[in-house]
């Protein structure tokens, strides 16, 4: 059971970085990604490929990763600059599917949906499956603390609420001076990077990715973990990516002790489960879990 | 707007509620004595269609094996995940599995990217893993013995299938396939079989999966004036693609796998446009005592060869705890090949299996999905194809070779 927590808790970590990423694109700028997976699977693919094929270090890897995503979020972030609400969500989209589909066809480079096995983990094989699990749980964690920290400071600074400003309405930072692009640009970058180094640090973890792994599921299980959380408040996409795991995880064991269904009724039963959480948790508390503290939101 | 009710606290006891339900439930559940194994086959996702007659079949050899006495008077408990298809939900699954069930041999995985993306959790916590995963690669890992594969990997399937169209007097093949792990090295395999026979694949097209219209494809293989197409996909798409060749007119022989056109394809086509489509699979012994048992079992629902696949996974994993006296994963992992092959008396069920063992015989099993021998690296070997043709909403069979 320790185990098998500890396990979740690695999972927890990645959701929660992928959810910081996110908040900075989408609850702080208020730019819709849909894409976050594809800004993902870049960094776990350019890490993987980096330390398998040319037997980088992990660390260097981990930064390879981040730096890649990063490369692409500000090239994304250049090309739907005109784009917003609706727009934006379904070029996003595409992005996440362009990026699978390439990695299912470039064979090459990415062995194709065979996917790339044996990627190598800090200590594994040295250290029993349980100890591997508990240095990845610190490494993991170490790295939402530090993200944690880095983007709490700067949603708090200047730069933060020009962000925010641009969230509300980007017209009017402009008016009052703001390079709206450039702070756009910029925040992208940031957000993809936390997104690509979240990816390395999962390819590291699994020993294994392939395209299937980075279907549209996962964007859609960030989006509620940040949305459940409290979108644009830090603490919240910590707290939500928690509560996601927490979710689908405890639906496995009460779905379970109820009797007289069957298997695959359980299944659906779980999927279901989860969706009504989410859709009380948005009817009864729509500015999540830990809701953003801003003087913008004050009532008038 | 409405005054909400849930305050911060609320929420966030909510939140803490919802963690410890899941461990208290996890501490309710592993409070087991008896031999567990997991199951890990797609209930939701685009194997649906066949995780659950999966699970009915490995849970029907469990009961048979837990009224015949079970492992040297141990019950056999199946706990089971569902791996919704996505290798991300498979390894949490698997996780479960292991660490929560503590299961001694993990079975039937379905997509080639679980199967590999479980596999390095098997190994490193000593537990086999039995599957039905075609793709290639699978076997190659480092997997030390642990993997015990039942399905014939695609280059054996392609290359039996290409030999049996060359017999039948194709010449010129077109292949249509899905955008999957082993599109091109079926091409590759199709190519050398086709060439070395004195025919030609006439054209060669890799579709995206999930389109729901294919003009454009089956105009391309009306256009290369072919004599067969080999339709490598999965259902969804070939049954669009049947339909659409259909209204296109083409005469010449349509020939897929099983899988992409199971019996229920009879109910979204009309028998016009499904007579004369010629299927094959790796099959399981049809005229065997232990397929036959199976198809009892079933009843009225048509067995397909996954689920005769894992109805021995389920058998080989529990005969080789009880040949190796002890229900633990490397014991199993060292005694598969015990009772799956050698010079033992030959049994089909678990029941006789448990029973000559236990009396100090030596046994062979041959299972629903075949003979059930392996190689050194877990690919199963001498596996029967079987051939079957479309007619008037029916598989009627042409060949078991």
């Amino acid at each position: 059971m320790d185990a098998y927590l500890i396990a979740m808790l690695v999972f927890a970590g990645f959701y929660a970085l992928m959810a910081l990423g996110l908040n900075v694109i989408w609850g702080l700028t208020g730019m819709v990604n849909l894409g976050l997976v594809g800004f993902f699977a870049l960094g776990a693919y350019a890490s993987a490929l980096l330390t398998t094929k040319l037997f980088w270090p992990m660390p260097l890897g981990w930064a390879a990763g981040a730096v890649v995503a990063a490369a692409a979020g500000a090239i994304m972030a250049l090309i739907v600059a005109r784009l917003r609400g609706d727009y934006l969500a379904i070029v996003t989209l595409g992005f996440a599917e362009v990026i699978r589909l390439t990695a299912s066809n470039e064979i090459w480079l990415t062995n194709g949906t065979d996917g790339i096995s044996g990627i190598p983990g800090p200590w594994r094989g040295d250290v029993s499956p349980p100890e591997f699990n508990l240095i990845y749980l610190g490494i993991v964690w170490t790295a939402v603390a530090v993200v944690f920290v880095l983007l709490a400071r700067l949603s708090h600074s200047p730069f933060g609420r020009v962000l925010r400003a641009i969230r509300e309405d980007e017209d009017v930072a402009a008016v009052a001076g703001k390079p709206v692009l450039w702070f756009k640009v910029r925040a992208f970058t940031i957000g993809a990077a936390v997104l690509g180094g979240a990816g390395a640090l999962y390819a590291h973890y699994n020993a294994y990715i392939a395209p299937d792994g980075f279907a549209p599921l996962l964007t859609i299980y960030i989006v509620l973990a940040l949305t459940a959380g409290g979108v644009g408040a830090m603490r919240g996409a910590i707290i939500g990516a928690l509560f996601v795991i927490a979710l689908l995880e405890s639906t496995r064991f009460l779905s379970a002790i109820i009797p007289g269904v069957s298997p695959v009724q359980k299944a659906a039963l779980r999927e279901g489960a989860i969706a009504l959480s989410l859709i009380l948790l948005l009817r009864f508390r729509p500015q999540g879990l830990i809701p953003e503290k801003t003087r913008t939101k004050a009532t008038p | 707007m409405m005054q909400t009710t849930i305050g911060r606290r609320g929420a966030l006891l909510g939140a803490a509620a919802a963690v410890s339900t899941f461990a208290i439930g996890g501490r309710a559940f592993a409070q087991t004595a008896p031999v567990v194994f997991g199951a890990l086959p797609p209930l939701t996702g685009a194997g649906g269609p066949y995780g659950p007659a999966m699970l009915r079949a490995m849970q029907g050899v469990v009961e048979a094996a837990n009224s015949a006495g079970g492992i040297k008077g141990r019950q056999i408990r199946l706990a089971f995940e569902d791996d919704q298809t996505n290798p991300d939900a498979g390894v949490r699954g698997a996780r479960k599995l292991i660490d929560v069930d503590r299961v001694q041999a993990l079975m039937g995985t379905w997509a080639s990217s679980v199967t590999t993306a479980v596999a390095p959790l098997c190994w490193e916590n000593r537990v086999p893993l039995f599957t039905v995963s075609g793709a290639d690669s699978i076997t190659l890992l480092p997997h030390q013995g642990h993997i015990f594969r039942t399905q014939p990997n695609s280059r054996l399937q392609i290359e039996t299938a290409t030999k049996w169209l060359l017999g039948k007097g194709a010449r010129r093949v077109f292949h249509m396939a899905a955008q999957s792990p082993f599109a091109q090295s079926s091409q590759d395999v199709m190519t050398e079989v086709m060439r070395a026979g004195g025919g030609a694949v006439s054209g060669y097209v890799v579709y995206e999966r999930d389109k729901t219209a294919f003009r454009s494809e089956v105009d391309t293989i009306m256009r290369s004036r072919s004599d067969t197409v080999m339709l490598n996909g999965y259902l969804p798409d070939v049954t669009i693609l049947l339909r659409e060749l259909y209204r296109a007119g083409f005469d010449g022989r349509r020939f897929t796998f099983a899988y992409a056109a199971p019996a229920s394809v009879f109910g979204t086509l009309p028998n016009e446009v499904t007579n004369g489509l010629t299927t094959f699979q790796p099959s399981p012994d049809l005229n065997s005592p232990a397929f036959t048992r199976l198809k009892a079992a079933f009843g009225s629902t048509e067995v397909d060869p996954y689920s005769a696949q894992v109805h021995d996974h389920a058998t080989m994993a529990i005969l080789a705890a009880a040949q190796g006296g002890d229900a633990t994963g490397t014991v199993i992992r060292d005694n598969v090949r015990k009772i799956c092959q050698g010079d033992g008396e030959k049994v089909d069920n678990v029941t006789d299996g448990l029973r000559l063992i236990a009396a100090g015989r030596a046994v062979n099993f041959e299972g629903a999905s075949g003979p059930c021998e392996f190689d050194e690296r877990g690919d199963i070997r001498g596996t029967k194809f079987r051939y079957e043709v479309a007619e008037g909403g029916a598989y009627r069979v042409l060949e078991l070779v």
